[in-house]
């Protein structure tokens, strides 16, 4: 077991939160959706686990690098 | 009988060599589920079909003789599905497969038959790294290099190596070497193991951290495919091999089509959203446009915001570059040009047709990448793309910006484009290039913004480009297949059988 730490990739704003802690993901789902670039990028689960902590607001800014999300594995 | 002590000598060391490591550590193995290094060539093989070169191979060093059998590396020639391959199998089990002056040569052998008879080379790794203390002092350095094309990669044929254990020393160069690699979770790939890692650098190393399958598929892109078990990774292997020819002197093979192919194309319309700010995974789309179950992802953890995927259109092997919206917003990173780039050698290598389905924001732009060298990675793929000689199609979907137009196969860097009625050839999303032109924000005056957006967005729908003639046709997404055999026939080349040039065959394998 182990706690990864989801990073955005990219700067942009909090969107759409659509998880919460708790939640069983699978690698490749979506967690939360920013708005960059004029688009809505989905941040998505880095491997399989359980959503342990959600660290951003919607709305708020967020930095290429920031974590948003810690999953156990 | 004539010959009998002769003959009772072959069979007494035969079946020493057989015995492999010994029945403990044969057993050691079974017990935790993982294959020998005989049982990994008869799963892979074609039933009855190896034929086995340097069986009684042994150390030369004669304290090692008997506890040496096949010298640690089991090397041949068989069949995968009727098709002839060379490969090499390390036995964990003997001596860890070290590197020692006999196997090197019955590596050396392997490979020179496999370019010459023109069969793939398939290596099977697990090695420690080089055997001590043969590579000890000046005797050991006379040993060293004594093959100036050792590692040589010149792409006469593919390479395919399966990581199926601890890779260190030749497992880990012929992988870095390899058109495919394929690990089982749980193997490690690294220069030299943790425990040598850790003594020089005076820290504890774990290994997976190290050299592990997270590694080599999410950040290194040096691992192709991760699975299970060793089965999985030589059914990997098989089919890898399926979709490319035995060597670069002939077109690939052809499969036939499986019934219901046409059918997913129908609800293409359904899978893309037609909001430019809606994101989707276009590997669904490339499902659609594949031959049904066709479909090969090549690093599917590396570089998400593009896909490359060997596939089948109309039984014919294609390579797909296709952006992926869905991570990044399909802008372009660092680590997506390598991948590009690397397929597009291995497309070209072996006269692989390459089909780009476009839908990318541009490059993605910031400090990370620019400290990465993003610019050169660029220029790479364009210069491994101008070296292409291999027929290539370009599909644009939707977006199309910038500077990457180029490297999607823009202008005359494809042989054939087309594009969808959504296609947007901007060179930035139209807000954006009303903020960039105008210096005008939403927010300042909204009304003409909007306008001014319109205007922009005209000047970038398809149309203008093909009354320039520089889209070839603009069809509906749900004509892509079709269209796609059709223009695949025209572009094949005949004159040549759809034998390529290969000016990228000697590209490096990981820059």
């Amino acid at each position: 077991m182990a706690m990864v730490e989801v990073r955005s990739e990219i700067a942009g704003a909090v969107w759409k939160i659509v998880v919460k802690v708790g939640d069983t993901v699978a690698e490749d789902d979506t967690l939360i959706i920013l708005e960059s670039m004029k688009m809505e990028i989905p941040l998505t689960a880095t491997e399989d686990g359980v959503v342990a902590e959600i660290r951003v607001a919607e709305n708020a800014p967020i930095a290429e690098g920031d974590v948003a999300v810690i999953l156990r594995t | 009988m004539a010959f009998e002590a002769h003959l009772e000598e072959l069979k007494i060391r035969k079946d020493h060599a057989l015995r492999m490591g010994g029945k403990e550590k044969l057993a050691a193995r079974r017990a935790q589920g993982v294959l020998n290094a005989r049982e990994r060539i008869d799963y892979l093989l074609d039933a009855g079909s190896f034929i086995e070169s340097g069986l009684l191979a042994t150390s030369h060093r004669p304290e090692a003789r008997d506890k040496s059998p096949a010298d640690g590396k089991v090397a041949g020639y068989g069949t995968v599905q009727g098709r002839p391959i060379a490969l090499v199998s390390n036995d964990f089990t003997v001596l860890g497969a070290s590197s020692s002056v006999v196997n090197g040569k019955k590596i050396k052998h392997v490979k020179q038959v496999a370019n010459d008879s023109g069969m793939p080379l398939v290596l099977l790794g697990e090695s420690a790294g080089a055997r001590m203390p043969d590579r000890m002092g000046a005797a050991g350095r006379a040993i060293l290099g004594q093959d100036p094309i050792e590692y040589l990669r010149d792409r006469r044929t593919p390479w395919v190596s399966a990581l199926l254990g601890s890779c260190y020393g030749s497992s880990t160069w012929y992988a870095c070497l390899s058109d495919f690699v394929v690990m089982r979770k749980g193997a490690t790939m690294a220069v030299a193991s943790s425990r040598v890692t850790a003594l020089a650098i005076r820290q504890p190393v774990d290994a997976e951290e190290l050299g592990g399958w997270k590694l080599h598929t999410g950040t290194t892109g040096r691992v192709d495919l991760a699975v299970d078990t060793d089965e999985q990774a030589l059914d990997a292997v098989k089919k890898f091999l399926s979709y490319l020819p035995s060597h670069n002197g002939e077109p690939p093979p052809r499969a036939a089509v499986p019934e219901g192919s046409d059918e997913p194309i129908t609800r293409i319309l359904d899978l893309v959203p037609e909001s430019r700010t809606q994101v989707y995974d276009s590997r669904e789309v490339v499902k659609c446009v594949l031959d049904a179950s066709s479909m090969f992802e090549l690093k599917e953890r590396f570089g998400k915001s593009l896909v490359t995927a060997l596939g089948r259109v109309n039984g014919h092997t294609v390579g797909v570059i296709a952006n992926n919206p869905k991570f990044r917003g399909g802008a372009i990173d660092v680590d997506a040009c390598a991948k590009a780039t690397s397929f597009l050698v291995l497309c070209d290598s072996f006269n692989v047709p390459i089909i780009f389905l476009v839908d990318q924001p541009g490059f993605l732009i910031g400090l990370e990448g620019e400290k990465r060298g993003a610019p050169g990675r660029i220029m790479n793929w364009m210069n491994a793309l101008s070296l292409t000689s291999v027929p290539r199609i370009s599909i644009t979907m939707r977006k199309n910006y910038g500077q990457a137009y180029l490297n999607m196969g823009g202008g005359r860097n494809s042989d054939e484009a087309a594009a969808w009625p959504s296609a947007d050839f901007g060179f930035m999303d139209p807000g954006t290039g009303v903020n960039v032109l105008y210096g005008l924000r939403q927010e300042d005056d909204p009304e003409r913004f909007r306008q001014l957006v319109n205007q922009i967005a005209q000047d970038s729908a398809p149309w203008p480009l093909a009354g320039l003639y520089e889209t070839q046709a603009i069809i509906d997404p749900r004509e892509t297949r079709s269209y796609l055999k059709d223009i695949l026939r025209v572009r094949f080349r005949q004159t040549t059988n759809g034998i390529g040039e290969h000016r990228l065959r000697c590209w490096p394998t990981s820059y």
